[in-house]
């Protein structure tokens, strides 16, 4: 089908426009068309500002915001009080969304390259001559079917974005693999064969108990940081009772910091802790569940004066924790992070989800809530991602020129791959790589053309979250303002992902069998699926007002709508000792998230600049060490040292002494370490997961991001570590005089 | 209610509650133009954090704790910065809140050194921006230059919009309002920091203080010795390993 330009650009201009203020009450009669401040001076009101609800979904938090636009321009982002998942709260990560809006290194037209690969050397074409481009060579391959020589890596996406993108790969032949550099995988693997369920439960920690928590960062970085910590702030002081937290980890993460007791474990042991707490549990109790759960009799074995050395627990702590959680009302267990990142980690989280089926707390108020399927069908929260042993098969087959064109959408394969795995060099016998991105990240800085897609706040998207709140919901994203490279025209700027993907299908002549020729009217007709059924916070007499409704709130949800089918109880399998990459390295090396997420934070100055819960340490690459450990080895704060794992790479880092580190383990945090990624972050300190060793999950193929060793060697450098502590003078203090005052709780 | 002059702002921290997140660091940042961090700030140890988490060890691996505390200027009632300023550009307003004029600083930082809880902030430069990441900037806050004192104030353009609009659309401007909350308050998530008015016994700030200050209570001000009537009360950390209170 040939378009003539005029048509061309109808079909890409129909995003921008709309927007809908949030309020807290009543639905607004209209749509109003946010104005754009170069166009209309004379009708701003200084001084006025206006909150508008939409989404935030960036690196797999998915939170309800509120932002504040004055003059056309975004102020400040705040949590939706009304949305679900986070009532309120926000995360660093959302705030600092405006810092990608407004990033200086914004891209803000197409681009095609013009001097070597990975030379930053690009000349700007329109958006005319980028998707013809595109689709030229798609077209190509499909006509000579060679069509699965096309490859599309997009990171998880789910809502009407993953139904566009999912409908674009059908009709063009590409293969499709969604990413993340640190694996939700096992998780979701070990949640749906413990519960039968494909999405992550809503994990009621607000009334909850007692958490009994393995490994599972879930107040800094695990799955859903923010409603959980809304969650732990009620479970500490929003009932009668305090709850207690015991956080099982092999590192000292903010949550094991914030833990009533952390029980320090042995790398990779999670699993057997908590079969061993079952096996306690097993012999106190009759509980027919136990007939279910353990028919084959396994749990006699891991008793804990069997497991315990290995654990590196004492006996008498795990029949501790065991009598903890059989005495508490509402206990609950949660597992992810190093727990599920070894050799075992699929057995490791099978074992520690089973201790819910011992509290028979599923469905049940401070208990492991199961969510209910997407309320519109056909379109679904995000997708499981393919594993590190996937993407370890694509390189190999880059390198045998089986991928002819690569498509990348805010996917960092580039970056987030173990250097073992060989992507980088696989990369360069990919003929034509092919961005989505609108920011340079490290894969985008070696592609061949880019066709850059707004920032989430100018852009249109539905969410329907992996980690939903138990019931049905959909989050509803809308432009906040409009593009802000609306000044170049409508030719070169930036443009809706799902537009363009459209717009490629259409120039191709690709049918998507989408109900509209925009994305923002997909989403429309399909909201109206969601007023048919009449039901839901939302409630109006006509789709317009319930149209504006759900904008207006940031969603829909429907708090009756729950998963009501209680899964048949799984089988126990055993759980088999982890084994890691080197067996002479001195250290378990533990990569940790801190502020950064998986990396893709690193471009935003706010997050770079906010200091790591523990150490303080900002903008740089440090590497945490047991403070005695430290001053045996005559190593200090600051000292560049280099990090061996047995696979014979090697990364720098600062050396970062502090008291809780385990004696055996060094600590370092992912996210630095980038080619590029703007101004804030090409080249600065080191990327922890380009060293690891490619080590999996036998059970999924997942990468064991935690199972390397690694011996490290000091060098004559020594770099201050920017970091907040000490920047003010502490506090005097004596045993009189506290700064932080503790009480036992037993006087109130 | 609410009622400009009437007022005595406050807040509570809520100790135990708090996991330091940095939620409400980064959001007052984002809130009131806070000039960048960069590097070298750090290294110079002049980070500029109206609101700052600490972090206090205790113990050694394996038995180790790690506690977190937000502090903020603390709109002391009889403020150490204020009686020290020779131009008047630190004072106390009639609804309990210390106050910067920028407009009025020439930058001696007695006030600085006055301060005990380090909240005060000195603009060593001139701050800068790139182009673009100016659209952010909030229009409600002026953007200090070099050699002006800063810290916390409670958010204080916060209170004053909220107040003038909800006067002008006739409306009562409710405790806990959103827009009047500062946004440190409204950004954390575990709901560790509490605002309100002190004057009107029915907030939430109140009630909280009443019971908290209350033999056993959980209540206490940083560094009460020195007299410096604070305008935040922050609620102590439970920890159910210890035999009495003790602290940092
Ligand atoms: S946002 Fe709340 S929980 Fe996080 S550090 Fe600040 S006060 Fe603490
Ligand atoms: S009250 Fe406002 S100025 Fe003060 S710390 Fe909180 S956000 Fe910052």
């Amino acid at each position: 089908m040939a378009l003539t330009r005029r048509q061309f650009l109808t079909l890409m201009g129909g995003s921008a426009g709309a927007a809908v203020l949030f309020q807290a009450c009543g639905l607004p009669e209209k749509e109003l068309l946010i104005d754009s401040p170069a166009a209309m001076p004379e009708d701003l009101v200084s001084g006025t500002d206006n909150w508008y609800a939409t989404t935030s979904q960036q690196g797999g938090v998915s939170e309800g915001i509120v932002v504040r636009v004055m003059e056309g321009r975004a102020k400040k982002v705040e949590g939706n009080p009304d949305y679900p998942l986070n009532l309120g709260g926000h995360s660093a990560l959302s705030e600092a969304s405006l810092q990608g809006l407004y990033h200086p290194d914004r891209i803000s037209a197409p681009l095609v390259r013009t001097g070597p690969r990975g030379s930053s050397e690009y000349r700007e074409i329109s958006w005319e001559d980028a998707v013809a481009r595109l689709s030229a060579q798609l077209t190509e391959l499909k006509d000579s079917n060679e069509a699965n020589k096309a490859v599309f890596v997009s990171n998880p996406v789910g809502g009407h974005a993953g139904l566009v993108l999912d409908r674009f790969v059908t009709a063009t032949g590409a293969r499709h693999l969604s990413y993340e550099a640190v694996e939700n995988n096992v998780l979701r693997n070990a949640l749906k064969e413990v519960f039968g369920t494909d999405s992550i439960p809503e994990f009621d920690i607000d009334n909850s108990d007692l958490i009994l928590s393995f490994g599972a960062d879930f107040l800094s970085s695990w799955v859903s940081p923010t409603r959980y910590a809304r969650g732990y702030g009620e479970f500490r002081q929003g009932h009668e009772h305090r709850g207690k937290l015991i956080h099982v980890d092999s590192r000292f993460s903010m949550t094991a910091a914030n833990a009533d007791q952390w029980v320090h474990v042995n790398p990779g042991t999670e699993g057997l802790l908590a079969m061993s707490i079952m096996q306690v549990l097993s012999a106190d109790h009759s509980d027919a569940v136990f007939g279910e759960l353990d028919s084959d009799g396994i749990l006699d074995s891991y008793s804990p004066v069997n497991v315990a050395d290995v654990v590196g627990v004492s006996a008498d702590v795990i029949n501790k924790i065991a009598e903890d959680f059989s005495h508490s009302e509402h206990p609950i267990a949660l597992g992810g992070g190093s727990a599920g990142a070894h050799t075992n980690g699929n057995q490791n989280l099978k074992a520690i989800y089973s201790l819910n089926r011992v509290a028979s707390n599923i469905g049940k108020k401070g208990g492991v809530i199961l969510n209910p399927e997407s309320p519109i069908a056909g379109v679904s929260a995000p997708k499981a991602t393919n594993t590190f042993s996937e993407f370890h098969r694509l390189s190999e087959e880059m390198k045998a020129g089986n991928v002819s064109v690569l498509m990348v959408r805010d996917a960092d394969i580039y970056y987030g791959m173990t250097d073992t795995a060989d992507m980088k060099s696989a990369l360069d016998n990919v003929p034509l790589i092919v961005s989505f991105a609108g920011m340079m990240d490290d894969t985008t800085s070696i592609a061949d053309l880019i066709l850059p897609q707004h920032h989430f706040l100018e852009d249109w998207g539905t969410d329907i979250p992996v980690a939903g709140p138990g019931y049905e919901m959909v989050g509803f994203q809308q432009p906040v303002v409009r593009p802000f490279f609306e000044n170049r025209g409508s030719n070169l700027g930036t443009k809706g992902f799902a537009d363009i993907l459209m717009t490629v299908a259409q120039v191709m002549g690709q049918d998507l069998g989408l109900s509209a020729d925009t994305f923002k009217e997909v989403i429309r007709n399909d909201a109206r699926k969601l007023y048919d059924l009449r039901r839901g916070q939302v409630v109006s007499s006509s789709f317009e007002g319930f149209w504006n409704g759900v904008l207006q709130r940031g969603g829909w949800w429907d708090t009756e709508a729950k998963e009501r089918a209680e899964p048949a109880v799984k089988r126990l399998d055993g759980v088999d000792r982890a084994e890691f990459g080197g067996t002479n390295q001195e250290f378990y090396l533990q990569p940790f998230i801190s502020t950064l997420g998986d990396g893709t934070g690193a471009s935003l100055p706010w997050l770079q600049a906010m200091p790591d819960a523990i150490s303080t340490a900002t903008w740089q690459t440090w590497v945490e060490i047991n403070h005695k450990v430290a001053e045996e080895k005559g190593i200090s704060e600051g000292d560049v040292l280099e990090i061996r794992p047995s696979n014979g790479r090697v990364i720098r880092a600062l050396a970062m002494p502090n008291p809780a580190v385990p004696p055996d383990t060094i600590g370092i945090p992912i996210g630095q370490g980038h080619r590029d990624g703007g101004r804030y972050s090409a080249g600065r300190g080191a990327n922890v997961l380009s060293v690891l060793d490619p080590k999996v999950d036998s059970d999924t193929g997942s990468l064991a991001w935690a199972a390397t060793r690694a011996n490290i060697t000091m060098t004559d450098e020594w770099i201050r570590v920017p970091k907040f502590e000490n920047t003010v003078p502490e506090f005097p203090r004596d045993e009189h005089h506290h700064i932080i005052e503790i009480t036992s709780g037993e006087d109130h | 209610m609410v009622t400009a002059g009437s007022n005595k702002w406050g807040m509570v921290v809520d100790v135990d509650r708090c996991t330091g997140c940095q939620g409400c660091v980064v959001a007052c940042q984002s809130e009131n133009n806070i000039p960048i961090n960069l590097e070298e700030h750090f290294n110079q140890r002049r980070a500029i954090q109206w609101i700052r988490i600490e972090r206090y060890w205790e113990g050694e691996y394996p038995n180790v704790k790690a506690r977190f505390i937000p502090v903020m200027c603390q709109h002391c009632g009889n403020a150490p910065c204020e009686p020290v300023c020779p131009v008047y550009a630190t004072y106390h307003n009639n609804e309990g809140m210390n106050v910067q004029v920028y407009n009025r600083c020439i930058g001696t930082r007695f006030c600085a050194n006055g301060c005990p809880y380090h909240v005060r902030f000195f603009n060593f430069w001139e701050p800068e921006w790139p182009e673009s990441l100016k659209n952010q900037l909030n229009p409600d806050v002026t953007v200090r230059s070099r050699g002006i004192m800063e810290k916390c104030s409670f958010c204080v353009q916060r209170i004053q919009r909220s107040t003038r609009e909800s006067e002008r659309d006739n409306e009562v401007l409710e405790d806990g309002d959103r827009g009047l909350n500062p946004a440190c308050v409204n950004a954390c998530a575990t709901n560790a920091l509490i605002f309100g008015n002190f004057n009107d016994p029915d907030s939430k700030v109140s009630q909280i203080k009443e019971d908290a200050m209350k033999e056993g209570g959980r209540g206490y001000r940083l560094m009460e010795n020195m007299g410096t009537d604070t305008n935040v009360v922050y609620l102590k950390k439970v920890d159910q390993s210890v035999e009495v209170t003790h602290g940092h």
